[in-house]
């Protein structure tokens, strides 16, 4: 089936096979491989993208399903080389490791930021639980999402004794 | 996915419940996604066409009407259930049990109707659509009919629907508008998971309601329970509704135990 | 390596240098191999068992080699190779028998993954099913199933191995310490427990995947998802029979390994599957389904218990028996089982001591290294062991740790003396204790427990670990300087996550004085032109490849300072420089910067001298040597890194339900290199490791089939499932090979959190648990269970009547008498 999809901005018209899911479009199609693939069960977040709007599994949305839509991916989160707050706060937090939960990541945290401006440690959590990452145990991606939302109170990173 | 099909998405109504009757079985509706394609990916379901609901405008409707009740349209997402200061206001259980369901990316896609649909024993809409008394509205390309959620399962993954048919919205009626209730999970861990055994209990009107999913074939509720049931005369009457088994998740004993359980503590805080 | 630095002196070591390798890993550009495409690319599926043992019947293949676009169809009949590291025990696919749930029986490429998927159905396998063994005690009887009934003709590597042919027993380690018979006669108690926990998936986040091209002239390029390049390129050669130069591996960006990327994995089939679609290149990538039972596990483990303890609480002698359930392949398991033997005692002193560490074969998805690599498993035993011990002597269990743990002049299991260089555990035991006021409730917890009706309980438990590596393990780093000053630093250690690269660039920085701007650590390896390392594991990278890298540093400066000492008309003694320039150090105006020598210096008069500056470096461990395999006496640890975990939790005294409200964890790292990456790894290993303890772990049928090869019932941690607050806590006491002082500290968080959790959930509700995971259910039925101590003493000073422990602790009909 033909689809017509803008994608960070950028008009695609396709070709593209009825079973096809957006996350194998985006990757393979249209070589946006920032989305990662985890599961490919709708379980683990890492191929989290904007589609009109809404964070959604894109493992678990058909191509097809796109065609007239718009969608964002962490391709367009940063903008002539320079990296969004957000990213430029998960860099100073440390908040990847491996880096391959982090596009999906990313994606969550500007949805949450979107629609809960100042969050609570909670509502981050809760924002972020579709997210596995199996590397840094959260706690400095939840700093980095305080950072960019003015919650973040600096401590010393390690106790000495 | 290694598995064809074809797909449509019909703009009306009609055409979508004309195509069901032509199409047979081999067709699949495609709402929220989140059960569908994980099936078809795992090879569990073969369909020859994916039907996408969602292209019809009233699909995402929520009306909420002084008389009638709430209406909740076919592809209406759990996270449009939680944005609704309507549902907030007057049918908080129905938010309870949605903010239970999966993690938020996939709340963006799953729909109220499918978790219905599905007919999975760990449904987590279906202890508040119990509770709160819901009918399933139903429709084919000849008829149309509504059917109470407590008569829609039939079994575990069946329902009443026949293959030309398709639920086209849930209402719950006026007399459910303001209940309060509470809903609890148990899962394995904090995050998203299903449900090992969910119980809901509220009061509606002048009666108490329990509604239990996980630990039957279908999730179950109680019928009206006297406002003021003893805790030990209301377990009593979960335990003889419920049928738990033993699986991966966990033992039948656990589950009837924390089914007892959480009853006891709902009922309690719910009257509070 | 060790210098005394002051740490006010140092410019980047000690500091939170953002991480070298974000710029791509944000913006999504970063090139995992998942992401990679090559010309002509074929894709791979893999066809497996439905059966955790059965005679392969018949594959008939035809079907899917009719299919349009099919390039490449094996069967374990075509192939004759078989691979191992240590026991060359497992065929590329499965010949004439299938031994585990989800192994690889046929394989194809195809010009498409939906044909690929599409061929391997096609593929008709006809089995006669057979009677599996799934139990690794029951594994152990006389009577019990052959695995591998050709055990006794493999080849295995003799000097570290015992397998024991005609029976499971992949291999038998064996300590002997002291007289561990006359130390329980001397005990006033003795005490003896039986713990277990099952295997558990690493869950990387991107799965196991490599693409291989199999060129003209035997000329094969890897390109993997690997922990470890050069031993992917050594054993792959040493199964194909070719030459260490015709094989390239390239490792790019690695979504994270955890050990389950260590060793060889996918690479030797899709290699095959090249050569045999004629040179073309295949990829392959596991689903997460196959990443639970056709990729390996952790090893499930038996650990049982004696422990002589003499009235005043000291631990006189111990015997430990340890049964690890290697699954159908040796693979690191028997590693395992070696590494965890001579650590199994955990961080206390014991005279006499006894272990017996069994690998045993199964009919099910085989182990190997997972973070901790072993200890994780084995720390859960020991350190609810010493609860309970502590328990029965009716000793305080912070106080019996303290009086029992390792110091300086401590002899360890295989006979090394502990210094005060080795680490201190007493201080993170110390430090744990007080961060969660462990012994008593404060007055706000006391109301906390009032108010919400659950029980707050506080437990601890400590860790000891080392790398398990050979005693002669080596890496290399070589640094390049470039004409603009900078430098690029090739090391063969792979970036998994773990933050090596950027760790690596401050000591870099810091040992040669440049701006760390001007230090480029590259992050993707290939073992064409990066220098050998033995392998990412084992939390030998920092201490090992900085050590290299120091040396590397040295060398570089040396020789820039050969150049610049011509040029600047000065001794070399003379010279110093200031990160940019090289000057005469009574004469600072007469100076050269150093990107005028980088490449080669040009005299006025055009005439050239020097060259482009390189610094090597190599590091080989030193002072190990091979333990004796019958007392297992000897020095295998590089590195010992002491640490404890600290929890307090909250129970539901009537559901066992139970939450995480604190975990404090404190490691004696020697010195912090980097404190945001440090904590990075703390806290991700300290969740991993509650994940673990808490909720995963395969499920398997009485047939062997695995039920939960999949997020939906194999759950891992999520953001939401953090203790409410989370404290990090180092000592630096210097290890004095360490780069700076520094010592490995990344699989060590891990180690420990279960235990932790047990112990405090004992506190809380007097569950007594000797199984991990902890589910809700289990603390449940622990508390309703109640059995009484004694159970499991076996002798008092009293001598007073006891239930008969031998009715309950479970005794294998084994086949094998120590
Ligand atoms: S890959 Fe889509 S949710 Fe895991
Ligand atoms: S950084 Fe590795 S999975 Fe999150």
């Amino acid at each position: 089936m033909r689809i017509n999809v803008t994608v960070n901005g950028i008009a695609y018209e396709r070709d593209v096979a009825e079973n096809r899911t957006l996350l194998r479009f985006l990757r393979e199609d249209l070589g946006l491989t920032g989305t990662k693939e985890g599961c490919g069960a709708g379980e683990c977040g890492a191929c989290t993208v904007f589609f009109n709007g809404k964070t959604v599994n894109s493992c678990m949305v058909l191509a097809v399903e796109a065609n007239e839509g718009t969608i964002e991916t962490i391709e367009g989160e940063s903008s002539g080389g320079m990296l969004s707050t957000l990213q430029e706060a998960f860099d100073r937090h440390h908040a990847v490791q491996c880096g391959f939960c982090t596009a999906g990541m990313i994606m969550s945290a500007r949805e949450l930021i979107h629609h809960t401006p100042h969050p609570t440690v909670d509502q981050i959590q809760e924002g972020l639980e579709g997210n596995f990452c199996r590397c840094t145990g959260y706690e400095q991606i939840i700093e980095a999402v305080l950072d960019v939302t003015g919650g973040y109170t600096a401590k010393e990173e390690l106790l000495h004794v | 996915m290694i598995h064809r099909f074809s797909y449509t998405a019909p703009t009306e109504l009609t055409d979508l419940l004309a195509l069901l009757e032509t199409a047979g079985p081999g067709a699949k509706l495609l709402a929220g996604g989140t059960d569908l394609l994980v099936n078809i990916r795992n090879g569990l379901v073969k369909p020859n066409t994916v039907v996408d609901v969602k292209r019809i405008p009233e699909a995402h409707a929520i009306m909420s009407d002084n008389t009638k009740g709430l209406r909740i349209g076919w592809a209406v997402t759990i996270n449009d259930i939680l944005k609704n200061t309507d549902i907030a206001s007057s049918y908080q259980l129905l938010q309870t049990c949605a903010h239970d369901l999966a993690s938020y990316q996939v709340r963006n896609r799953a729909t109220v109707v499918g978790n219905i649909v599905n007919a999975s024993p760990c449904s987590d809409m279906a202890p508040a659509l119990l509770c709160l008394d819901a009918s399933i509205e139903i429709a084919s390309s000849k008829a149309y009919r509504t059917v109470p959620v407590r008569q829609f399962f039939t079994g575990v993954k069946r329902t009443v629907l026949n293959p030309d048919e398709m639920v086209i919205g849930i209402t719950i009626p006026i007399q459910s508008k303001g209940a309060k209730g509470k809903y609890r999970k148990l899962k394995r861990i904090q995050g998203h998971d299903l449900g090992i055994i969910g119980v809901a209990v509220a009061q509606v009107g002048d009666g108490m309601r329990i509604g239990v999913s996980s630990a039957a074939p279908t999730p179950v509720a109680t019928g009206n329970l006297p406002l003021d049931i003893s805790v030990s005369d209301a377990i009593a009457v979960v335990d003889a509704l419920i049928s738990p088994i033993s699986d991966v998740r966990c033992t039948k004993e656990y589950r009837r135990f924390m089914v007892s359980e959480f009853t006891r503590r709902l009922l309690v805080e719910v009257r509070a | 390596m060790y210098e005394n630095n002051d740490p006010s002196t140092l410019a980047y070591v000690g500091k939170s240098v953002l991480r070298k390798d974000t710029g791509e890993k944000l913006t999504g550009t970063a090139t995992y191999v998942s992401d990679m495409v090559l010309p002509g690319m074929l894709y791979a599926q893999v066809k497996k068992s439905p059966h955790a043992r059965a005679r392969i019947v018949k594959v008939d293949t035809s079907k899917a080699k009719a299919l349009a676009g099919v390039r490449a169809v094996l069967t374990g009949d075509d192939l004759d190779y078989r691979i191992g590291l240590y026991i060359v025990d497992k065929n590329i696919l499965a010949k004439g028998e299938v031994r585990h749930y989800g192994e690889a029986v046929a394989a194809v490429a195809a010009t498409s993954l939906e044909i690929a998927r599409k061929a391997v159905d096609l593929i008709n396998v006809e089995y006669e099913v057979m009677q599996p063994v799934l139990n690794h005690m029951d594994a152990l009887k006389a009577d019990a199933v052959l695995v591998h009934p050709d055990l006794g003709s493999y080849e295995f590597i003799e000097a570290a191995f015992t397998p024991v042919p005609k029976t499971n027993i992949a291999n038998w380690t064996k300590l002997r310490k002291g007289d561990v018979e006359a130390g329980f006669n001397e005990a006033a108690y003795v005490v003896e427990r039986e713990y277990d926990n099952p295997s558990v998936q690493h869950v990387p986040m991107e799965t196991h995947v490599a693409i291989v091209r199999w060129g003209a002239r035997d000329k094969v390029t890897i390109w993997s998802s690997a922990q470890s390049p050069f031993t992917v390129r050594n054993l792959f050669c040493h199964t194909f029979a070719l030459p260490l130069g015709n094989v390239r591996v390239v490792v790019p960006a690695v979504g994270g390994g955890f050990g389950g990327k260590a060793g060889i994995h996918l690479e030797p089939l899709v290699a095959c599957l090249s050569k045999q679609a004629g040179g073309l290149p295949v990829k392959l990538q596991a689903s997460r389904e196959e990443e639970f039972s056709l990729l390996p596990c952790r090893s499930a483990l038996t650990y049982r218990i004696k422990t002589g303890v003499a009235q005043d609480g000291k631990i006189i002698a111990q015997k430990m028996e340890m049964f690890w359930d290697a699954g159908a392949y040796a693979d690191y398991a028997v590693n395992v089982t070696r590494a965890s033997g001579y650590s199994a005692s955990g961080p206390y002193e014991i005279p006499n001591a006894w272990v017996d560490a069994y690998t045993v074969y199964t009919n099910k998805p085989y182990g190997t290294a997972y973070r901790g690599f072993g200890h994780v498993e084995f720390h859960w035993g020991i350190e609810r062991h010493m609860e309970l011990v502590a328990r029965t002597i009716g000793m305080d269990p912070l106080e019996f740790r303290r009086r029992n743990a390792l110091h300086p002049g401590s002899i360890t299991l295989t006979g090394e003396k502990i210094t005060s260089h080795t680490g201190d555990v007493v201080a993170c035991m110390e430090a744990v204790a007080r961060s969660i006021g462990y012994g008593k409730l404060t007055a706000a917890e006391k109301k906390r427990e009032l108010a919400s009706g659950r029980k707050i309980g506080k437990g601890i438990a400590l860790l000891q670990k080392a790398p398990a590596m050979p005693s002669n393990t080596a890496t290399a780093a070589v640094i390049k300087m470039n004409s603009d000053g900078s430098v690029t630093v090739n090391i063969g250690l792979t970036e998994i996550g773990q933050g090596s690269t950027t760790a690596l660039a401050q000591i870099v920085a810091e040992r040669l004085g440049f701006d760390i701007a001007n230090v480029h650590v590259m992050v993707d390896k290939d073992t064409e032109s990066d220098p050998y390392d033995w392998q990412t594991v084992a939390s030998k990278g920092l201490i090992m490849s900085g050590n290299a890298c120091i040396l590397a540093c040295e060398d570089l400066l040396r020789k820039g300072y050969a150049v610049a000492s011509h040029v600047l008309k000065a001794c070399v003694e003379d010279l110093a420089h200031d990160g940019e320039n090289v000057y005469v150090r009574h004469d600072t105006e007469n100076c050269i910067p150093w990107k005028s020598i980088a490449i080669g210096y040009a005299y006025p008069d055009g005439k050239g001298i020097g060259g482009p500056l390189i610094g090597v470096g190599s590091y080989i461990a030193q002072g190990l040597s091979n333990l004796d395999k019958q007392t297992g006496q000897g020095k295998p640890a590089l590195d010992w890194t002491f640490g404890a975990h600290g929890i307090i939790c909250e129970v539901d005294p009537v559901t066992g339900e139970y939450v995480v409200r604190k975990v404090a964890s404190a490691f004696d790292v020697g010195k912090v290199v980097n404190p945001a990456l440090l904590r990075g790894q703390i806290v991700g290993g300290m969740i991993q490791g509650l994940g673990t303890a808490t909720c995963e772990g395969y499920i398997y049928d009485d047939a062997g089939h695995l039920l939960n090869p999949s997020f939906t019932d194999n759950k891992i941690p999520t953001a939401r499932d953090l203790p409410m607050e989370i404290e990090t806590i180092v000592v630096e006491n210097s290890q004095i090979d360490g780069p700076y002082g520094a010592r490995g500290v990344a699989e060590h968080p891990m180690i420990s959190v279960a235990p932790a959790l047990g112990n405090a959930i004992q506190s809380a509700v007097d569950a007594d648990l000797a199984h991990m995971p902890i589910r809700f259910e289990d603390v449940w039925r622990a508390m309703h269970d109640n059995h009484p101590i004694d159970n499991w003493i076996t002798k008092t000073p009293a001598g007073s009547c006891r239930s008969d422990p031998a009715a309950r602790i479970h005794t294998p009909d084994s086949a094998i008498s120590p």
